[in-house]
């Protein structure tokens, strides 16, 4: 029961990531009707540049910011390079250029700073905090990582409901022509998903990389996941997404306590083959999840 | 008002517009009316600035508008309500609303929401239930709602009447052309529903396959009875 | 022209035409094949394997319109199917006929097929973005099964194979090692010991380099420090080993003799060289390995003798030609096969259905049942190429057939052209010559590693945004293109 409780709790920083992740997926989703599968190769890159600026200035906060700012910009770019030319001529293709942009990022990102595994250092502790007389498989940093995370998940919600540009961001994803008539610049609005998809997924690189290393590869396994609890969540809702993300990295964490941390990704994989053999259409999707 | 002039569109090989010669005046209702496939779907979205024209004019307010984009025609106050209760189901109505007039100054938005409660009550009922929630009646009513949240100057419903009651449809046609008047809206209205069209319509207009085949008073178009036969198939 | 045309129309005459087409190219590969040096016979081992790999691509992905990111793990199945049927079965189940190869292509086959089926009965459901995730997390979940099973599958390290080659394989290697060193206790070989045997007889890494390169998913050199590689625990033979035995190049007092060219000659080291046995070294981590430069520090034993290796075979047998010549055999086959499907009615039906379902159900067609068909042939192509592969690198395991071997297919297959069998092998030539290419670019320039090694996929990913925006039909829509419109008739680069 003391293992169980314990897997559990360490799960949570982890699924916090997946659902950050699965996030970003879903805002593209949302925004563009498409999987960019090419997300977490963004937040491979921009976790990069927040390591270099970490390293040379030692200020997290900052290596954070640029690594959002980054993670934006870098978006945006593969909005216009790749998708937008070729979302409504050729949807094979346009799956097909996410894939080139993830070959393209990963061999970039090995250019640059090399094959070798890196770490990351947190900028808080990252040992298990001590309380009641035992160490729990919580640190400062995973309370950060999960703050973080909690945080953001209520922003963007609140820019979703709350706000004129959430409201037809929302517009655009649900019916771009009724919003075009409505006079809202889809356009803007599907560079706007890319941007803040970008964004977030350059948090979630960010938060994961001291958990472990970063290289080049590093993140395929999380691009899996993320896909596996998105689709979960019906790739359509926020709420779906966060929801399937931390309940895939709690069953995770619970498999690689019990067995082996190798097993995680066929544990992925059956999943994802059983959810989309129920619902070819995820299990939120087109319900009432949608709306937010 | 609105008027266009040698209209064409085209898709690929299918000529859906051809020649097109129209004018909407303020303050009343114009119908045109044509069976199935006559090009009225064509004609509003080509004015709407959803399909690009191939070739002719369409003026408003004196200028030329064919080829600007959707966003940028709406905001210069020519507003359409597109076929099949055109409303986003999984917004509330509320935010259906709003949405018509994002672009617009918070305060002027105020006045246009109380215009289109007070033209549509239910709606304000309803305000903070998803549209999906809505009856189809109900829902033509919001789409119109959001229509007029941009305080257009020129409103172009297509097919309002499809899948509706009869009595419901008079309803809102009646509202409509009331609204027309008294605040000198210029309305084009598209119909299959020709008697209908025709009892609010000031001038009515027949299009068959792409072409005009008539204009003049609506009333002297639905007392037409070779016109009736021949094109509206009644 | 007309000739051609009126074949056309006639399946029989048709599949005698494409006979005729494959026979004549697989006889001058043949003829190839025998000509070149060994390095480029196992050049064209690899373009072979691809190439029969990618025939299924070109079905799935171009004909029937699913992007598949799993084909990597379709040949994981047909690899391990292989590997476990030729070290396992002696006779064939039921029959008692003698164990071969061929058994095991067949069986090799057969699972992709099965698996193929299952799989493709779940994506037919699914519309693109779903498809391509859930063989996505194929390509990374299939090779995790092996480490479910490590004395079945033999996790990391995977299983060496003792291939059956024709001139006498393990046994006349065992007979070599055991009259040579003490490595080989008893003088048998049990196949499924072959790890700790084989990092004795040091071998054909040309292919591992290759084969690495390729490999959109490895991350070479930067894993691997001679810790990692030749510790006893990665080896698993510390009984047998000791630290001297395998560290330094004067122990081996080869090393200078491992460089590129020396080690794929038979001049040079006789068959022994070339026995295409990995090290034991293989083992924790292929990813490293694979990408070790030929003969720099996999350790090849001292004690191994090397020409008492070269007596023990046959000195004309030279394993790449072989290797070579099996893959092309395999691939030509697949290429018929392919030929008279893609260009007969089931080609029309895949098309159909992916051009508009709706309307091919109109008509009769089954879309789903077509989507299955697609998968099961592209699964069987791929697992043949995974048994092929599993034989060029007489190794299976999880890191060679990774998420790095699916995108290369991917690769491969939108530059080639997406919808051609042409482009499918023009595609694996790609897939063998860039890599190559920089390679040598790089040696003459002096690039540091990092870049050398990333510029290949760096290259396929611009390339493939650039084709599917530019010209989607990849090489050979693209030029067909051309020539259509010289001819002043218009396609989609598509069909
Ligand atoms: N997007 C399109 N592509 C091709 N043809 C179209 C398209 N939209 C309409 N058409 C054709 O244009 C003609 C007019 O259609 P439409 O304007 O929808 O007619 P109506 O609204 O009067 O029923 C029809 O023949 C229709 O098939
Ligand atoms: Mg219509």
């Amino acid at each position: 029961m003391t293992n169980f409780i314990d897997y559990l709790l360490g799960g949570f920083s982890n699924g916090a990531v997946i659902a950050l992740m699965a996030l970003a997926l879903v805002l593209v989703w949302r925004s563009t009707r498409m999987v960019n599968f090419a997300q977490v190769g963004q937040a491979m890159f921009t976790t990069y540049v927040a390591l270099t600026i970490q390293q040379s200035t030692g200020n997290w906060v900052l290596a954070l910011l640029v690594a959002i700012g980054a993670g934006a910009i870098l978006g945006v770019i593969v909005f216009f390079l790749v998708i937008r030319p070729v979302k409504n001529s050729d949807s094979t293709g346009a799956i097909i250029a996410t894939f080139g942009v993830l070959i393209a990022l990963q061999a970039g990102a090995g250019m640059i700073w090399g094959g070798d595994p890196r770490g990351f250092i947190p900028p808080v502790d990252n040992a298990g905090l001590e309380f009641a007389g035992r160490i729990w498989p919580i640190s400062p940093y995973d309370i950060l990582v999960l703050s973080a995370t909690a945080a953001l998940v209520i922003g963007l919600t609140l820019l979703f409901t709350k706000t004129s540009l959430g409201l037809s961001m929302r517009a655009s994803a649900f019916n771009p022509e009724v919003a075009r008539l409505s006079g809202v610049r889809v356009n803007r609005m599907l560079i706007s998903g890319w941007a803040i998809a970008g964004a977030t997924g350059a948090i979630g690189g960010v938060l994961i990389a001291p958990a472990s290393t970063i290289s080049p590869n590093s993140f395929d396994i999380l691009l899996v996941f993320a896909f596996t609890a998105a689709v979960i969540g019906g790739l359509d809702s926020l709420i779906g997404a966060v929801t399937f993300g931390i309940g895939t990295g709690l069953v995770i964490s619970l498999v690689s306590g019990y067995s082996d941390s190798g097993n995680a990704p066929i544990v992925a994989l059956v999943l994802l083959a059983l959810n989309l053999l129920l619902k070819p259409d995820g299990v939120f999707g087109h319900h009432g999840a949608r709306s937010v | 008002m609105l008027e266009t002039v040698d209209l064409c569109v085209s898709f690929g090989a299918v000529k859906a517009l051809s020649g097109m010669n129209l004018t909407v005046p303020r303050g009343e209702v114009t119908a045109v009316i044509g069976a199935n496939g006559a090009g009225k779907s064509t004609l509003m979205r080509a004015l709407a600035g959803l399909v690009t024209p191939q070739s002719g004019q369409v003026l408003f307010d004196g200028r030329s508008i064919a080829g600007n984009k959707p966003e940028d025609i709406v905001r210069n106050g020519l507003a359409l309500v597109p076929e099949g209760r055109s409303t986003i189901p999984e917004l509330t109505v509320e935010e259906n609303l709003r949405l018509g007039g994002l672009w617009r100054e918070k305060s002027d938005r105020g006045a246009s929401k109380n215009l289109v409660f007070d033209l549509f009550p239910i709606l304000g009922e309803r305000a903070s239930m998803r549209a999906d929630t809505l009856s189809g009646g109900e829902r033509q009513q919001l789409a119109i709602g959001r229509a007029l949240m941009s305080d257009p100057k020129c409103l172009l419903l297509d097919e309002p009447s499809l899948g509706l009651a009869p009595l419901i449809v008079t309803q809102i046609l009646e509202l409509v052309s009331r609204l027309a008047k008294e605040t000198n809206l210029a309305v084009l209205l598209v119909e299959q529903n020709a008697v209908t069209a025709l009892r609010v319509a000031t001038t009515g207009v027949v299009l068959n396959l792409g072409e005009v085949v008539k204009s003049g008073p609506a009333h002297e178009i639905s007392s037409d009875e070779e016109l009736r036969h021949a094109y509206l198939g009644y | 022209m007309n000739n051609v045309k009126n074949l056309r129309t006639f399946p029989g005459n048709r599949i005698i035409w494409h006979a005729v087409i494959v026979g004549i190219v697989w006889l001058l590969l043949l003829v190839l094949n025998n000509n070149i040096d060994p390095l480029y016979s196992s050049y064209l081992a690899l373009v072979a394997m691809y190439a029969t790999a990618m025939f299924g691509m070109t079905i799935l992905v171009g004909l029937s319109g699913q992007v598949s990111l799993g084909n990597g793990a379709l040949m994981a199945v047909g690899g391990y199917v292989f590997a476990l049927t030729s070290m396992n079965w002696q006779t064939v189940p039921i029959i008692g006929w003698q164990w071969n190869a061929v058994w095991s292509m067949a069986f090799a086959g057969l699972g992709g097929i099965l698996i193929g089926g299952i799989i493709g009965g779940l994506a037919a459901r699914l519309r693109g973005p779903y498809l391509a995730g859930l063989t996505l997390g194929l390509a990374v979940g299939v090779p995790a099964i092996t480490n479910r099973f490590p004395e079945l599958l033999g996790g990391e390290n995977g299983l060496m194979l003792s291939v059956p080659y024709p001139a006498g394989g393990y046994a006349a290697l065992d007979s070599a090692l055991g009259s040579s060193s003490d490595s080989s206790s008893d003088g048998t070989v049990d196949p499924n010991s072959a790890v700790e045997e084989d990092q004795y007889a040091e071998l054909d890494l040309s292919e591992f380099e290759q084969g690495a390169d390729l490999d959109a998913d490895l991350a070479p050199e930067d894993l691997l420090t001679d810790d990692d590689l030749l510790t006893e625990e990665d080896f698993g033979v510390g009984d047998q080993l000791t630290d001297d035995d395998l560290l330094t190049e004067e122990d081996f007092g080869v090393g200078d003799q491992l460089t590129d060219g020396d080690l794929l000659t038979d001049e040079d080291f006789g068959t022994g060289t070339d026995l295409g046995i990995d090290g034991g070294d293989l083992g924790t981590d292929l990813e490293a390995d694979l990408d070790v430069g030929v003969g720099t520090d996999l350790g090849t034993d001292p004690a191994v003798d090397l020409t008492g290796i070269t007596d023990a075979f046959d000195s004309g047998f030279i394993i790449e030609r072989w290797q070579a010549s099996m893959a092309i055999a395999v691939a030509c086959l697949v290429a018929f096969a392919a030929l008279n499907l893609v260009r007969g009615r089931q080609g029309r039906v895949w098309k159909a259905v992916r051009d508009d379902p709706v309307a091919a159900a109109v008509v009769g067609i089954s879309p789903s049942g077509s989507k299955i068909s697609a998968f099961i042939v592209s699964s069987l192509f791929a697992a043949l190429a995974g048994a092929v592969l599993a034989q060029i690198l007489t190794l299976v395991a999880p890191g060679a057939f990774g998420l790095g071997l699916s995108l290369s297919l991917l690769v491969g297959i939108v530059l080639g052209g997406r919808s051609s069998l042409l482009g499918a092998i023009l595609g694996a030539l790609l897939l063998v010559w860039l890599p190559e290419l920089v390679d040598g670019l790089s040696g003459d320039r002096g690039w540091p590693e990092q870049i050398t090694n990333n510029a290949p996929n760096l290259l396929y990913g611009l390339l493939v945004v650039a084709v599917v925006l530019a010209a989607p039909g990849g090489l050979t829509g693209t030029v067909r293109a051309w020539i259509d419109k010289g001819r002043g008739k218009t396609r989609s680069p598509l069909s």
